[in-house]
């Protein structure tokens, strides 16, 4: 069979699915399992496509009925694009297995047929975007999917933080949009092209469009200083459209990235430092963000923006040493930067569904009521940790793989570049990633700790239960996509090494050697654990009793750390980042030695949002109150605008 | 055959070596900074296998679980003393080994990472919070000695150009052939020089990673106050057992790597032959630690806001070792 009528057929199908997903939700009663089952089978049908054909790039235009004005929408896939398509197929299929049973603890706060008309135009929109091969039908699929988002965020918007979260995200996309057409439309300019193909950036003219182009990407992925979005918008948002946000939404952008700038040849140093910088950035401040969260989802919100930084920041790399005429590093950072988008999609959507799991279960994201629920939700517990490992990129977890290319890409370029100014800079950004990664561990042994050990911080979650089955197939499907790709991360790396060698113009020939004996060390950790547990716990004698309390009489939840105080050692180091302020009052007669009230309040200021945006809102704010004089309601008035708008293009058109 | 033969024999022999070394050089190790402290105070000190006879004592005993716990605590030990099992397979701390694979620098410490995770869990998980201001702790060093630990191991990898660090660790037969060579770095005394300061650098870090003095006081009785021992106050018996070998083992490990610098140091200026390299790594190791035992008697222990000041120090040593690596040249292609 021809391939390109596969694809035309698979297209034609995910429309008609879609299409018949709207007819079905449309009705007041939805059964949310029917569009559950709807998603996964719309997903492994996608994953199906994007192995189908062997790996032939397809490319496909819509003929006369489908076309926008006179312009027809062209797809293109090819291998990079399969390997997205087969990433956001796979977080859809958990998605959907574990909607029906996280939806039905959502009852009355969202109405199903308007959620699930806005799901699938979003899974219907992210892989357009990922197929598409010309900045129309990009665009068209992009807002598509921005809009569809930002009415998902909204889902329960009966909240006002729910409201205020939508109201930010739509500001940050339509910011990301605008530069985003600025670019296309500059660079449409200068090539004459819509087709990606044909656009080429090595063109020194071409520095402004992509700089534009570059910017609305960076607001869509909340990469530092434009993150405020993703902390707001995260924990508003349903446990399962966090997911398909966090897992694949931003993301996008990075495939945009490759697809565009990298693809076109984008070889202007100011830029590539930009991203540079950006990643280092971001990949630091979003960790430590996350350390001094309190909500479990605006937790994992940060941590989405430093694996972002991460991200950006092997672009980057492979981007300068492509200049530098280094084509294998080049190829080990993007290998990197397109492994690590598989993996923190699996990573990112498996936590925030265990995330979802929790809160479904014991009805709070906050850490300071939760606790204790190792012992009711194991299962959901043993999938979070699994998560949390990886991304924490610890061996033999897939985070690992990843982060392990990255350092090597790092350490191959402070050995081989030639001006000490750029090693300096690469010795600098490994430093850096360590200290990251020493922080990641933190963030997450502390979402581990407060959440799932220890004794319960509320009457809710001590009275939770496991999550339903369903809900948990999909957990342990991600769980074991994060163990099977660490493991196996030698096999897969050659794989996405052929990707990634396309997308870096001078192709390598030369294999990337993926050096480390994954599996061999995996084996014989868990051999070794096994041997000791048998030899030496397990006929061990075992006596139950309670925790050692100093003879004051039984602890109580309080007694434990809290979440703010398993950070304050950290966060006070970092004071001058964090504004970073604890009050601690202690009131009574004898204050010292019978305190009877003791208050702390942690105070945590974000310097960038109340010094830097919220001033620049306000002068906007201000600016439109000004404009909002030209409505003045009055038709009089709208005809002098007409009338006059049209006296001055006509004496433009005649002038120019 | 005979070449066959004599390759088997010498893999046992090495085999048989590297494990006794791992069963008896960490309680040797506790033992020795012990007895250097009690001799500097002018007592007798234990004798010379009491780890082994309070590990055979811990083992008879049967354990106390608290009731708030999951099974996260006692598996957590388990697979703790695994990692560190692991990572004494893979890393060079000595210079005699069996047949390992590539132990990548990135590799190595994030397994010490891992080994560090899982006891933070397990202290997380009594409730107590013992467990978890030691475990907050804990966290806070890990991230001020991560930097400084990598940083110090990259300098080498620059230095010999490779991150694996069987390479690394591999000594020159004679002066400037070898790693040295291949990346024309500098001559033998500058060589020594690097060694030198990331070894420093690296048993400074080991204070830190160790919890030991002048970062933390191992000997005293308010466990509130202290690092590692209020993270394992829950574990009794043969838990305990474990997580006390898994502690001395790393100890071992970190100061193991140190030594290995420093006769790499010696290697650079003068020739070695293999059997002084094994005796040189494991006098090494017993000179760090009674090296550690003077120390913990003369210093005091730092108040604990005092620490990253601490902590700039060995920072800066692998700063400065990293940026000559860097600065030497790199590999000529």
């Amino acid at each position: 069979m021809n391939s390109q009528v596969v694809f035309l057929e698979s297209l034609f199908l995910l429309v008609s699915a879609a299409v018949a997903a709207f007819a079905l939700s449309h009705k007041s009663q939805v059964s949310d399992k029917a569009m559950s089952y709807l998603l996964c089978a719309i997903a492994s049908f996608a994953i199906a496509v994007s192995f189908l054909g062997g790996g032939q790039i397809v490319s496909y235009e819509t003929s006369a009925p489908l076309m926008l004005g006179v312009f027809p929408l062209t797809f293109l896939l090819d291998g990079l694009s399969r390997f997205f398509v087969a990433i956001l197929s796979a977080i859809l299929f958990a998605i959907g297995l574990f909607s029906p049973g996280y939806l039905s603890h959502l009852k009355g706060k969202i109405s199903g047929g308007q959620y699930w008309i806005a799901f699938f135009l979003l899974a219907l929109s992210m892989f357009g975007v990922v197929l598409s091969a010309d900045a129309i039908t990009f665009i068209v699929m992009w807002e598509i999917m921005s809009l569809s988002s930002a009415a998902l965020v909204a889902s329960d918007h009966t909240h006002q933080s729910v409201q205020k979260a939508a109201l930010i995200y739509l500001g940050a996309t339509r910011t990301a949009s605008g530069l985003l057409c600025g670019g296309f439309l500059w660079m449409h300019s200068l090539t004459g092209s819509w087709n990606f193909a044909s656009w080429n950036f090595a063109q020194p003219h071409a520095i402004f469009p992509a700089l534009l182009i570059l910017l609305g990407f960076c607001i869509k992925a909340g990469v530092w200083p434009f993150h405020i979005w993703l902390p707001y918008t995260y924990p508003a948002a349903p446990a399962t459209v966090s997911a398909a946000m966090s897992g694949f939404l931003v993301k996008l952008p990075i495939y945009g990235l490759i697809r565009i700038l990298i693809q076109g040849g984008l070889s202007s140093p100011e830029i590539i430092n930009l991203m540079f910088v950006l990643g280092a950035i971001s990949s630091f401040w979003g960790v430590l963000f996350a350390l001094v969260q309190n909500d479990l989802k605006r937790l994992l919100a940060y941590s989405s923006i430093e694996n972002i930084g991460l991200i950006l920041l092997s672009l980057a790399i492979s981007l300068k040493a492509r200049a530098a005429n280094l084509p294998l590093i080049a190829d080990v950072a993007m290998v990197a930067a397109i492994f690590h988008c598989l993996n923190h999609g699996a990573i990112k959507s498996l936590l925030f569904l265990s995330a979802g799991a929790v809160d479904a279960m014991a009805h709070s994201r906050d850490l300071h009521r939760l606790g204790g629920l190792a012992k009711r939700m194991p299962w959901t517990m043993a999938c979070f940790f699994i998560g949390a490992f990886s991304i924490c990129s610890i061996p033999p977890m897939n985070g690992f793989a990843s982060k392990w290319l990255l350092y090597q890409s790092l350490f191959k370029s402070t050995l081989l570049f030639g001006s000490y100014l750029d090693r300096g800079l690469f010795l600098t950004a490994i430093c850096l990633l360590s200290a990251v990664g020493a922080l990641a561990i933190a963030v997450f042994v502390k979402a581990m700790g407060v959440v799932f050990l220890g004794m319960s911080r509320s009457h809710a979650a001590e009275h939770a239960v496991e999550a339903s089955p369903g809900m948990l197939c999909a957990q342990v499907l991600l769980a074991a996509c994060c163990a099977g790709l660490g493991v196996f991360a030698p096999n897969l790396v050659s794989q996405i090494t052929k990707i990634a060698s396309s997308s870096t113009r001078p192709i390598t020939t030369a294999p990337i050697d993926f050096a480390l004996p994954i599996p061999l060390l995996a084996g014989t950790l868990f051999a070794t654990g096994l041997v000791i547990y048998v030899v030496f716990l397990q006929s061990s004698k075992v006596r139950t009793f309670k925790t050692w309390d100093c003879g004051f009489g039984p602890l109580t939840p309080k007694t434990q750390a809290s979440s703010d105080s398993f950070a304050q050692p950290l966060a006070r180091i970092f004071r001058p980042f964090l504004k970073y302020e604890t009050n601690a009052t202690i009131s009574g007669r004898d204050r010292r030695h019978f305190p009877e009230q003791i208050n702390v309040e942690v105070k945590i200021v974000s310097i960038l949002e109340s010094r830097v945006y919220l001033p620049c809102l306000a002068v906007i704010s201000y600016l439109a109150r000004g404009l909002a004089k030209l409505q003045a309601g009055s038709i009089h008035l709208y005809l002098v605008y007409v009338c006059s708008t049209l006296i001055i293009l006509l004496a433009l058109g005649t002038i120019l | 055959m005979n070449d066959i033969s004599t390759h088997v024999l010498r893999s046992c022999s090495h085999w048989i070596l590297f494990v006794s070394s791992i069963v008896i050089l960490p309680p040797v190790c506790l033992t020795l900074i012990r007895k250097t402290k009690a001799r500097l105070q002018s007592r007798v000190g234990p004798p010379l296998l009491q780890p082994f006879y309070d590990l055979i004592k811990l083992y008879r005993k049967s354990e106390t679980v608290s009731s708030t716990m999951s099974g996260v605590f006692r598996l957590a030990s388990v697979a703790g003393l695994a990692t560190i099992i692991l990572l004494a397979w893979l890393t060079p701390w000595l210079s005699y080994k069996p047949w390992s694979p590539s132990a990548d620098l990135f590799l190595i410490i994030y397994l010490f990472a891992l080994a560090r995770v899982f006891s933070l869990l397990g202290a997380l998980d009594s409730g107590s919070a013992f467990g978890a201001f030691g475990a907050s702790r804990e966290v806070t060093l890990g991230l001020l000695v991560e930097p400084a630990l990598m940083l110090g191991l990259v300098a080498l990898g620059l230095f010999c150009g490779s991150s694996d660090l069987r390479m690394i660790f591999s000594y020159p037969h004679a002066i400037g052939v070898g790693a040295a060579a291949v990346t024309g770095a500098a001559s033998g005394a500058g060589a020594a020089g690097i060694w030198l300061l990331v070894g420093i650098a690296i048993l400074l870090a080991s204070l830190i990673e160790l919890s030991r003095m002048p970062v933390d006081d191992p000997t005293t009785h308010l466990e509130l106050t202290m690092v590692h021992e209020a993270m394992v106050l829950e574990a009794s018996g043969r838990n305990l057992a474990l997580i006390e070998f898994a502690h001395a083992l790393r100890m071992s490990i970190f100061f193991g790597l140190s030594a290995q610098c420093f006769v790499h140091a010696l290697a650079s200026v003068c020739h070695i032959n293999t059997l002084t390299q094994g005796i040189l790594s494991v006098v090494g190791i017993c000179g760090i630690a009674i090296f550690v035992g003077v120390l913990e008697s003369l210093a005091v222990k730092l108040q604990w806001r005092k620490v990253p000041e601490f902590v700039a120090y060995v920072v800066s040593m692998s700063l400065l070792a990293a940026f000559v690596a860097a600065g030497s040249g790199g590999i000529k292609l």
